[in-house]
């Protein structure tokens, strides 16, 4: 009885607010209904309504998914000062990370769903009822590892506020073992996104080792970007305290993973354009254009220059402490590894087709809309779970003592 | 063809005529996709192909039949002819020979029953330039008046049958495997759509219809089997197999039979005997990637 | 496939070759005993699809028996074939057709053969297509892969004549995903070697 108290007061806090907030939530839930009826659309016509085709067969819908996975990860980089090395001042707000690890696991899933040609059979995948392909195909990998992620990120923040809903300290010795694997599970999921695609020699862009480090470094610049100024939000927004400390340690984390990105990007570059070989052929592509087409020309050097302006800003010690320029650095860090790791890395290693073909890919309408429901959905996932989260731990959401007294 | 084989469909073709008269009133209702409620759930639950048994199977045809009766009017016989024993196909094309005709092309989409509107095709000539292999500056799309044209050279590609296929390793519920006879095919009641097979695919094989394929009810092919040139539903990947319909029954395949020049050469591979040995033991041949490890069962070679 | 019931297939006929082969081995089996055909040692048996019917002129002598027959070289103003564009001038009518009995073609030990048996006078010459074609990596073979094999024979696909396949239309370039356009693209800019170096006509 105690559990089903705490969801119902957690689910009630989620719905109490002032007016701006409930603002927040209709604009929200406004955006989903536009994306719900769009993708509406699509089943009713098929995949044919998106700018898909055999040649470019992964869009957008493919692109954001492999980004949000980063995502995802990168929240473990809250886990490890908190729980490893015991720093205070990030374990207040890890359960915010873990919540934007929820938010951003369950938009890489609804990505993929969104991308399904045959939604209606996913119950194939259910291993014993359907036939589900582990351990040799990468894709039923990526499925058990986002499955179990989104389950230890909600299993872990579960427990912890569950105690403190009961005012009880959360037993550490019972978690830090779920923690443990929550660590290397955050790695695992990125990494197996990574390998879904460089496990395809047919696709020789996608095809390099350094694909998994460069997923990793890559999550790991933009994920902290986007912890950086959430947290800021929900300090302008609530009383909850997040020190300056937590955001100046992500920093630092973040100038690291964004230099390394880009040191892969340029091992990249040279290995390819140095003797430019088959391997070549999507990359210059990408850079320059192939055979009279270059729509993604210009989006990858600007990636390419928002990544470089960041890592500028952040290298430098006043300007990456410096509150505005910091958050611009963020800004054009998620914006930047978003074009390069999303539309950036899938669609080239679809052009040229295996056979050489150059065909484009265009999003439609359909895609966009469909994909900013999705990102208002994770985003409204985010703000109720934090929502609850930071009341539960404000508290401000407790559990009446007459409750408990009776529950016994 | 074995005699059995025939046997058992001449009965399960009596059993179907049965059902078909039970079911003649039901089939005129549009609901359920133009199916039956009871066809519709059974859909949805089916089984995949190789976990079904023979009398699921069975039904599944009677469906799959009733579906294309109730959307076009044609009565079609959805067969289920099992592999050949001490068979393993094998392909050759001559590319001396061929003079990038798209004969084969054309004759495999009306043999596939491919849909016409969601244009796919499963055979792909490539122009070349003399003195240049690279796939990259081929030209897919070209149309001059004849072919073929001097200083220019063909190349068909269509799905190799490799024998370590790594779209058979990408799809993530086993909606795609390769049959004793080394023929891949896919369960188009099983596969979800998820396309990680087309990324996968080192000579763009696989094709996915992303519109639901529309066939003039006139052009047909009756002649038609599960795991091969049954009309396909919507959202699920498809690719040559070697027409399993013919082959499986000792015809050739409708891409060799089109071809004007006899550039094509099939047969089976266990066979010391057929052609396709001959041409390995005796020609310069070449497979296409091969590089990537795949062992494509389908061989180019020049004379 | 359209095969004209009236076209028989005339395996027979090919084995007819075969003994008069035979039989010419034997006959001069004094002074070149070892000049012989016999087809190929393990190729297959086939069965070679009659073209007779198919002939317009055909039976020859319907003309040619009152005709004088004349192996001089020169300009042909009669209804046949007015060149010969094959062999580069090196063969004429009688290289091929038996002279005396205009129904028959000949080989090049002068061994009458028959029209549907015409593989064996062109592989007088042609011998390695001759061998590909006995075994399955030349010609054509019909409506299955598996069981009986039944070819066509040489003359289907080329004119003895000009034997040189003639240019055909395509069938239409392939379309892209229902919906989709293709953008013109640039040209393949790939510049062949030789045009890419400078050639010196100066001596």
């Amino acid at each position: 009885m105690n559990v089903v108290r705490f969801i119902f007061d957690g689910i009630r806090e989620m719905f109490r607010g002032p007016r701006i907030y409930w603002i927040w939530l209709a604009v929200l839930t406004a955006i989903i209904a536009f994306g719900a009826w769009n993708y509406s659309l699509q089943l009713a016509d098929g995949l044919v309504v998106t700018g898909m085709s055999d040649q470019v067969s992964w869009g957008f819908y493919i692109s954001n998914f492999a980004f949000l996975v980063g995502i995802a990860a990168a929240a473990v980089l809250l886990v490890i000062p908190a729980y490893i090395f015991d720093r205070k001042d990030i374990k207040e707000v890890v359960l915010v990370g873990e919540g934007m690890a929820v938010a951003a696991v369950t938009m890489a899933i609804l990505f993929v769903i969104a991308d399904l040609g045959r939604p209606d059979r996913l119950w194939h995948m259910i291993p014993v009822l359907g036939r589900f392909n582990f351990p040799v195909s990468l894709l039923a990998w990526d499925v058990l590892v986002l499955t179990v992620y989104l389950l230890l990120n909600l299993a872990i923040p579960f427990y912890v506020l569950y105690s403190r809903y009961r005012g009880k300290q959360p037993n550490f010795r019972a978690y830090f073992p779920f923690v443990v694997i929550a660590m290397f599970w955050a790695i695992s999921i990125h990494t197996v996104t990574a390998f879904l695609f460089s496990a395809n020699p047919a696709r020789p862009f996608w095809h390099t080792a350094l694909l998994g480090p460069r997923f990793i470094a890559s999550a790991f610049a933009s994920g902290p970007a986007l912890i950086i100024i959430t947290l800021q939000i929900v300090r302008k927004t609530t009383s909850y305290k997040i020190s300056q400390s937590v955001i100046d340690t992500l920093a630092l984390i973040m100038t690291t993973a964004l230099q390394i990105n880009l040191f892969f990007v340029g091992a990249e570059l040279f290995t390819d354009f140095y003797n430019e070989g088959a391997h070549a052929a999507s990359i210059h592509y990408l850079f320059f254009g192939l055979g009279g087409f270059s729509s993604l020309r210009t989006w990858i050097w600007l990636a390419l220059a928002l990544n470089l302006i960041a890592v500028t800003i952040l290298m430098i010690h006043p300007t990456r402490r410096h509150p505005v320029l910091l958050n611009v650095a963020c800004i054009l860090t998620f914006v930047g590894i978003w074009i390069e790791k999303g539309m950036g890395l899938v669609i080239p290693g679809f052009v040229p087709t295996p056979l050489g073909e150059i065909f484009e890919y265009v999003p439609t309408s359909v895609e966009l809309a469909v994909a900013a429901g999705i990102w208002a959905f994770g985003v409204l996932v985010f703000t109720l779970l934090a929502k609850a989260v930071i009341a539960i731990e404000m508290g401000k959401v407790r559990q009446r003592e007459s409750e408990s007294a009776l529950s016994f | 063809m074995s005699k059995a084989g025939d046997k058992f469909d001449q009965a399960r073709r009596n059993f179907l005529r049965g059902i078909g008269l039970g079911t003649a009133a039901a089939v005129a209702q549009p609901a359920w996709g133009g199916q039956t409620f009871q066809d519709a759930l059974a859909d949805f639950f089916q089984k995949d192909y190789r976990r079904m048994s023979k009398e699921e199977i069975d039904e599944a045809l009677g469906r799959i039949e009733r579906r294309v009766k109730a959307q076009y009017d044609v009565d079609i016989d959805c067969q289920n002819t099992p592999p050949q024993e001490n068979v393993v196909y094998g392909y050759a094309i001559n590319i001396s020979r061929c003079i990038g005709c798209r004969y084969c092309v054309h004759a495999c989409v009306k043999e596939n029953n491919l849909g016409r509107d969601s244009q796919v095709q499963y055979i792909r000539v490539l122009e070349l330039d003399q003195g240049n292999f690279n796939l990259e500056q081929s030209d897919h799309y070209y149309d001059p008046e004849k072919v073929p044209v001097e200083g220019k050279h063909y190349l068909p590609v269509q799905c190799m049958q490799c024998d370590d296929p790594p779209c058979v390793k990408a799809c993530p519920v086993e909606a795609t495997w390769m049959e004793p006879d080394g023929i891949v095919v896919v369960d188009y009641d099983w596969c979800i759509g998820c396309r990680y097979c087309m990324a996968a695919c080192p000579y763009w094989a696989r094709h996915f219809n992303w519109t639901t394929p529309e066939l003039p009810a006139k052009e047909i092919n009756t002649n038609c089997h599960y795991l091969g040139n049954r009309p396909r539903p919507r959202g699920v990947v498809e690719k040559c197999h070697f027409c399993i319909h013919r082959v499986r029954k000792g015809q050739q395949p409708a891409c060799m039979e089109a071809c004007p020049t006899g550039a094509r050469i099939f047969g089976n591979l266990l066979d010391p005997d057929s052609e396709i040995r001959y041409v390995l033991a005796n020609k310069q041949v070449f497979r296409l990637k091969e590089d990537l490890g795949t062992e494509p069962k389908f061989w180019y070679f020049s004379d | 496939m359209t095969m004209r019931t009236a076209i028989g297939l005339v395996g027979t006929g090919l084995l007819a070759a075969f003994s008069a082969l035979v039989a010419y081995a034997q006959d001069s089996s004094e002074p070149g005993g070892n000049l012989r055909f016999e087809g190929y040692p393990g190729a297959p048996e086939i069965q070679v699809v009659s073209r007779i019917d198919e002939l317009f002129f055909y039976p020859c002598d319907e003309c040619h028996a009152t005709m004088e027959p004349n192996p001089d070289i020169r300009e042909l103003d009669t209804f046949h074939d007015s060149e010969i564009d094959h062999g580069k001038g090196r063969i004429w009518c009688h290289s091929c057709h038996q002279l005396e009995d205009p129904n028959n073609l000949i080989t090049l030990l002068d061994e009458p053969v028959g029209i549907d048996d015409a593989h064996i006078v062109c592989g007088g010459c042609h011998a390695n297509r001759e061998k590909d074609w006995y075994f399955g990596a030349h010609g054509k073979r019909l409506v299955n892969w598996q069981g009986e094999r039944t070819v066509y024979n040489c003359t289907h696909c080329h004119n003895p004549h000009s034997p040189a396949i003639e240019p055909r239309a395509p069938k239409p370039a392939p379309p892209v995903r229902a919906g989709l356009e293709r953008e013109p693209g640039a040209e393949h800019e790939h510049t062949p070697i030789w045009e890419s170096h400078e050639v010196d006509d100066e001596p």
